[in-house]
């Protein structure tokens, strides 16, 4: 059922307006005997969509009850609109007032980014997931009740949508069924940015209505500025873990390291995403393991935020990603250190080093910079000695959306790993052209009633595709291979689509990141870093 | 009639240039934004020179390399080629680059007609064969740019309207001022092409130029008389459309997309950063304080203050 084929159609009170089936998704490549099946899709209980608002595609990622009275509902919209006006405003939005502005004014509708769009291909173009979907929708409605256009420029401008909750909510919905990848606007002849809409609308629900996905702000922004980090993770467990991690490294290759914390005066803060302590404490051990190999002056910070990089405000909320960027930065400060080196976390990298610059000033603006090139120059200096025939097995590079076409950094992982690896193989496309893993703007952590089904499917399928293409020589699952992601976010998405597809046991392919790839090259231990299972 | 004709031009060009000029100047008083660059800079191949500085280890410490002038010609080269409209759909670009030729050409069009018109009354004979160079070479052009405007306009209007209104994709997206925009168009340029033929040399129009610059108007053909109000109502027109697209990219490239300036300590951004961040905002988020400046609410102790 696609009963949503025009903008207008989005006033239609059909629940859903379009059903997913798996069979109208992008087809995988066949390249194997072994067929990929296709697990069901979860679909929501009747109980649930009593409660919730989930009209748009039978997926929730937000999760708006519904209004019990009319003025209830008449409330939400007055607040909606509140919004949307501030998004106009200079004191309200300077942050993106003028690309805003650029995007919705100038957008010609000539459809050439649909095509971009991992999401709108992969869901078998699905019309709500094209990326001018969004914005028309949203111009539509500035049209109507915010310019308030005379009743024949309406006609001529077709700014025929009646706000009511229901419209809102699909909205709101909508605003999270991008990943904010931005290939759109990386093609548009214009300059217009679909994506930044995308996040504009999530911004206006967030600061002015306080509607977010549970996992990126209670559980995420605000809990990282009242514990220390969005994993829950406190100063005192911290400690603990970094014990722990001190003990496997021993165990793993009989160095005994001391991991520096708290260190006044080190040349350079390490900021690690939180997860890799909980999920990946191998990122964690390799990156120890050779920066003491390097004999670098670092320290890692247990302060309250210190040690946990991710900015999810980068995803929804400016007031909030301005906050946790001063955090960190408050932490480096505090430290005396020289600059801040950001580990392998795609978004805390835009977020802290590109987005933040205009956040920063005075003694905040304290250096930073991405570990990538500060890791190439360790490579390839031979300051330490590796050999790549222990990394003798097919890899493939997934190149996270917010390092590589958001930042420019293309060039540093692969010298890595021509460097350190015998049978290096690119995805296509890559680098600045990558597929986003389906993971970005928050929705590898968003875990809840069954978005995760949605992410892995959908928003992950052309990464899964990219995947099996890599790979397509050498398909024999004795034949160990490797995604080397080197994103947190972006694993804990690849993670998911290995294990909901049977990655690992139909194929052999396992995922990690840059850094351990490194170790494992490393000579001077003696066992294999990477566990293969 | 005639003083129709020159009202309406007259009114048309003033207009054009007074409402293009106070929506290009709202533009760039948009305020100082956060970064959101894109990248390539430069797109295509990936060893541009012109990479980012973010691959370098203390990228603060090195001379940032910019080169605005390689951006500027590449934006400006791409009005003549449209780069990602043909690498990504051909058949449009098929029909999109004559109807964006055509409109570029009728706009020099009319300034070579304004300066055939000049260079006559200076004396200068604008005619083929003529002893000035000058002379010759805006005849020429004239007759170059109007004929290649009306014939490429013509069969890009006609082509792109087909396209729009047969291709779903373009179709579900398009207005009815769309298509008033495309057949308004179509009309100066088939009225044009129409013109052109009772007057192949173009001199009726040199000497409606010659009119409007003396001031003393002159009446043309019926059939130059519509074209020239059909192009007046354009230039009208065209401010209430999105085809300030035409100069704004360049804006929204140089500005927005390839906007990767760093905030280094001590600089003039800084200092617009610092101006940026005490505006006060009223956001009524329940974890945002209202009228706090941002500043202050990036501020530890207002982000612990309130929070849901």
């Amino acid at each position: 059922m696609n009963i949503c084929k025009k903008i207008e159609d989005i006033n239609r009170a059909n629940d859903p307006l379009v059903e997913i089936e798996s069979t109208d998704l992008m087809r995988l490549p066949d390249i194997s005997d072994i067929s990929i099946q296709e697990p069901p899709l979860k679909r929501l209980t009747e109980e649930q969509k009593q409660q919730y608002e989930c009209s748009l595609d039978g997926f929730i990622a937000i999760g708006l009850p519904r209004p019990k009275t009319k003025q209830e509902e008449e409330e939400f919209v007055r607040k909606f609109l509140n919004g949307l006006e501030k998004l106009f405003s200079k004191e309200n939005n300077w942050t993106f007032l003028q690309p805003l502005i650029h995007s919705l004014e100038y957008c010609v509708k000539c459809q050439l980014c649909s095509d971009s769009c991992p999401v709108y291909v992969a869901s078998g173009r699905k019309e709500i997931y094209r990326p001018t979907f969004r914005p028309e929708l949203l111009r539509r409605i500035i049209n109507k009740y915010i310019k308030k256009q005379w009743a024949l420029i309406a006609k001529l401008t077709r700014s025929d949508i009646d706000l009511n909750f229901t419209v809102i909510a699909r909205l709101a919905e909508l605003a999270y069924r991008c990943t904010l990848c931005r290939r759109c606007a990386q093609v548009c002849p214009i300059g217009v940015d679909n994506a930044l809409i995308s996040r504009e609308i999530r911004k206006l629900f967030s600061q002015e209505l306080g509607v977010a996905p549970r996992e990126i702000h209670e559980l995420g922004t605000v809990q990282q500025l009242k514990l220390g980090s969005t994993t829950g993770i406190t100063p005192p467990a911290l400690e603990d873990i970094i014990r722990f991690i001190e003990e496997d490294i021993k165990e793993k290759t009989g160095k005994e390291i001391k991991i520096p914390v708290n260190k006044k005066g080190a040349d350079i803060l390490l900021l690690h995403n939180a997860g890799e302590f909980i999920s990946w404490p191998e990122n964690i051990e390799a990156f120890a393991i050779l920066f003491n190999a390097a004999n670098i002056s670092w320290t890692l910070s247990s302060e309250l935020g210190g040690y946990d990089a991710v900015n999810y405000g980068v995803w929804y909320d400016d007031i909030q990603m301005a906050r946790v960027a001063v955090r960190h930065s408050q932490v480096a400060k505090e430290l005396n250190v020289k600059k801040i080196n950001v580990g392998e976390c795609g978004h805390a990298h835009k977020a802290f080093i590109v987005i933040a610059d205009r956040v920063l000033t005075g003694d905040l603006n304290i250096p930073r910079e991405s570990a990538f090139p500060f890791l190439e120059n360790l490579v390839l200096s031979g300051k330490i000695n590796l050999d790549p025939n222990r990394n003798n097995f097919p890899v493939t590079l997934h190149d996270p959306c917010n390092i590589v076409r958001l930042m420019g950094i293309v060039e540093p992982q692969r010298r890595i790993l021509r460097k350190i690896c015998q049978q290096f193989i690119e995805m296509e496309p890559h680098g600045v052209d990558n597929y986003c893993c389906g993971g970005g703007s928050g929705f590898a952590i968003m875990g809840s009633r069954n978005f995760p089904d949605w992410r892995v499917h959908l928003s992950g399928r052309m990464k899964l595709k990219q995947i099996l293409e890599a790979f397509k020589n050498v398909q024999n699952p004795e034949i160990k291979k490797y995604v080397c992601a080197p994103c947190s976010n972006c694993k804990g998405q690849i993670r998911d689509i290995i294990n909901t597809y049977g990655l690992q046991g139909k194929y052999g392919i396992r995922y990690g990141g840059l850094v351990e790839l490194i170790v494992n090259a490393m000579i001077d231990i003696e066992k294999p870093f990477i566990e293969w299972e | 009639m005639r003083f129709l004709l020159a009202i309406t031009t007259y009114f048309g060009y003033l207009f054009i240039i007074l409402m293009y000029s106070i929506k290009l100047i709202r533009y760039l008083r948009l305020p100082l934004h956060l970064r959101s660059e894109v990248y390539p800079i430069i797109p295509g191949d990936q060893t541009s020179k012109e990479r980012s500085y973010y691959e370098y280890p203390n990228w603060w410490t090195r001379p940032r390399r910019h080169n605005l002038l390689q951006r500027v010609w590449f934006l400006f080269s791409d009005y003549f080629i449209l780069r990602e409209y043909f690498r990504r759909d051909k058949t449009y670009w098929f029909f999109l680059y004559p109807w964006h030729i055509g409109f570029i050409t009728i706009i020099t069009f009319h300034i070579f007609c304004f300066f055939g018109a000049l260079a006559s009354l200076l004396g200068i004979p604008v005619t083929y064969g003529s002893t000035s160079i000058f002379g010759n070479v805006i005849y020429s052009l004239t007759l170059v740019t109007g004929a290649l405007s009306f014939i490429s306009g013509l069969f890009g209007s006609i082509g792109i309207l087909i396209k729009r209104l047969t291709d779903k994709d373009l179709r579900n997206y398009a207005t009815p001022q769309n298509y008033f925009t495309y057949f308004l168009l179509l009309a100066v340029f088939l009225s044009g092409l129409y013109s052109w033929y009772f007057d192949p040399m173009f001199s009726i129009y040199r000497s409606f130029w010659r009119g409007l610059i003396t001031f003393k108007p002159i009446d043309v053909e019926p059939v130059t008389a519509s074209h020239i109000l059909l192009f007046a109502f354009l230039l009208i027109y065209l401010p209430f459309t999105r085809s300030l697209h035409y100069i704004t990219r360049l804006f929204g490239f140089l500005l927005i997309r390839w906007d990767d300036k760093p905030n280094l300590r001590g600089s003039m951004l800084e200092k617009k950063v610092e101006e940026m961040l005490n505006l006060k905002t009223n956001w009524n988020g329940p974890h945002i304080k209202p009228d706090f400046t941002w500043k202050e609410l990036a501020s530890e102790a207002v982000a612990q203050e309130k929070d849901r």
